[in-house]
């Protein structure tokens, strides 16, 4: 109960974070759905807390366009952070669902989600603070074509990063 | 089995690439930031493996040796050589038995030789042998993008008995053996009872002396006992077919009548034994004592129906095991006729013998859509019960019919011995 409690809050977190930005009935419809979606995945399944995070972006990336304004990189870094735990301490909800818990259990997911956290927040500043020194040196008129172009190459890499770790046991 | 990535990784991976997809189209970089904490989460993968040795476990059951409807504490003792971080134990638990307390699935994180206990109860809902063998296993990292699974294997073998249902009075045999029990026979000789007074005889014991008659006749009279007997009770049970579904099938209520009865006349030192029918013969000898009634309980924990093509007939079952003189009381729904036609053969040999028939229909009605043909084919196979019953007593059997749901020993009590004999066919 505790574990869904965090993930509700989270997903709460997340759908409402929007509309701090841009008060919309667009934005707040999607908001409504991306938390309905989200919490019944609590409930449910992981693969509907990631619809609920999909909708979830896409009302943040609404909400972005129709504020403008200068990028909030820290609060975008903290979203990611709250994505993250969201996705993690659902699963872990759903594992734990109808299980005993042994001593400790608990306390120390909470541990590791805060530590993985503070870890994922430091690596998404350091690497906020890298481009905004990168992007400030050096001016390009084709910047989206070169930010598709590291989306793209970002994804791939990761997908050979994961099948790389698919190695076989050590025993 | 080797480590894997779990269905979360590919969640990250999806949004992480939405979020881009987004941040590319709307040109924000918010979207791109948001995405780094989600990339960053992945590194964590592969720093968490353990090997699948690092780890044991133990199983304790409170009992080993139950009745039906009894429950049983199963303690699963964990330790482990190297830390874990996140065991989920799973403990499939077989079709007799169901979970009443705890949970049969359990997370745990492990220390270095800090063993943990997990506890969780069960209740016995069938009888038979009940094997808690393998325990699944899953080892986890802490952020739950790897898994391995495992398993451990700790042998545990429930006996699970018959629950014997109540019963105070059990129908008497007629016919008696010679060893001492608890029935006054008409025989006289050593006994409680006084049976008769005769004139005395050089041998007669002195305290045997009636003192009354010997003084009104002015001669010596003893007092003669009538005998305490006991008896040979068979049980023949009838596992050609049955009906319902576990735990409530005709045969698992056969066999708790026949474990109550078998507890009943062994209290009563009578021999019991017992003839399980199904197409070929399964007996146990007749006997009586505390190992006897284990020694039926085993093979009552072991009978089940079992299709065969073999019929054989009475007469193969040898005297040691079907004596003469026993009263045999046949437990069956009366479903098959090769049971009928092998209680014909036994009154025929003169056998005294009882039908108990549990009934099949409260048994199977509530599995049945309520509706108006299910009501009467109900009824319509009620009659051919009666009907088949009324068939048997015309041929001097006595059938008992039991409606499992209700007391066993309000059916027994509406018992008559029957009157007529059959005649050889």
């Amino acid at each position: 109960m505790t574990v869904h409690s965090l993930a509700a809050l989270l997903a709460l977190l997340i759908a409402g974070y929007p509309l701090l930005i841009a008060r919309s009935t667009t934005v707040a419809a999607l908001g409504g759905a991306a938390l309905v979606v989200c919490v019944l995945g609590i409930l449910g399944a992981v693969r509907v807390v990631v619809g609920g995070i999909v909708l979830a972006l896409a009302e943040y990336a609404l909400a972005l366009w129709i504020r403008g304004g200068p990028p909030r990189l820290a609060d975008a870094a903290l979203l990611g952070v709250a994505l993250l735990l969201l996705l993690e301490s659902a699963d872990f909800g759903r594992r734990a669902h109808r299980a005993a818990l042994g001593p400790g259990v608990l306390r120390a997911q909470l541990g590791s989600w805060a530590l993985s956290g503070a870890l994922a927040g430091i690596v998404a500043w350091l690497a906020t603070a890298a481009a905004s020194a990168a992007s400030a040196a050096v001016r390009l008129p084709w910047a989206p074509a070169v930010a598709a172009a590291g989306a793209t190459i970002a994804l791939v890499g990761s997908g050979l990063a994961l099948a790389a770790r698919r190695a076989p046991s050590r025993d | 089995m080797s480590w894997r990535l779990t269905p979360l990784v590919f969640s990250v991976v999806t949004i992480a690439a939405w979020g881009l997809v987004l941040g590319v189209l709307s040109g924000r970089a918010e979207l791109v930031v948001v995405v780094l904490p989600l990339l960053a989460g992945l590194l964590r993968i592969g720093r968490e493996r353990i090997a699948a040795g690092e780890w044991s476990l133990d199983r304790v059951v409170s009992s080993v040796r139950v009745f039906e409807g009894e429950r049983v504490a199963v303690t699963v003792t964990v330790r482990a050589g190297a830390p874990v971080p996140l065991l989920e134990l799973f403990e499939p638990l077989p079709p007799g038995l169901r979970l009443v307390s705890g949970h049969n699935r359990g997370l745990f994180t492990l220390r270095r030789d800090r063993p943990i206990q997990w506890r969780y109860e069960v209740e016995c809902v069938r009888r038979g042998r009940v094997s808690l063998g393998t325990v699944r296993a899953r080892l986890w990292s802490r952020a739950g993008l790897e898994a391995r699974d495992a398993w451990a294997h700790a042998p545990a073998e429930l006996r699970v008995y018959p629950r014997p249902l109540p019963l105070r009075r059990l129908p008497s045999p007629r016919r008696m053996q010679a060893f001492v029990g608890n029935y006054v026979s008409s025989s006289v000789g050593e006994g409680l009872e006084p049976g008769d007074i005769r004139a005395f005889v050089p041998g007669d014991r002195v305290r045997h002396v009636n003192w009354r008659a010997s003084l009104r006749f002015r001669r010596l009279f003893v007092t003669r006992y009538q005998q305490e007997r006991n008896a040979d009770i068979v049980l023949m049970l009838d596992t050609l077919t049955e009906a319902g579904s576990p735990p409530t099938t005709t045969l698992d209520a056969s066999i708790r009548a026949a474990a109550a009865l078998a507890t009943g006349y062994l209290a009563r030192k009578d021999r019991v034994g017992l003839i399980e029918y199904c197409g070929p013969f399964r007996w146990v000898r007749p006997g009586s004592g505390r190992a006897h009634h284990e020694r039926l309980f085993e093979a009552l924990l072991r009978a089940d129906v079992m299709f065969s093509y073999v019929t054989q007939e009475v007469a193969l079952v040898p005297r040691r095991i079907l004596p003469a003189q026993a009263l045999v009381i046949a437990i069956s729904p009366l479903l098959d006729p090769r049971f009928d036609k092998a209680l014909v053969d036994l009154a025929a040999r003169g056998f005294d013998l009882m039908v108990l028939s549990p009934s099949p229909i409260p048994l199977v009605r509530p599995g049945l859509r309520a509706s108006a043909r299910a009501d009467l084919a109900c009824r319509l196979w009620a009659l051919e019960r009666s009907a088949r019953a009324a068939a048997l007593q015309r041929l001097g059997i006595a059938v008992v019919d039991w409606d499992p749901d209700q007391p066993l020993e309000a059916a027994l009590s509406g018992w008559r011995p029957a009157r007529r004999r059959v005649a050889a066919r």
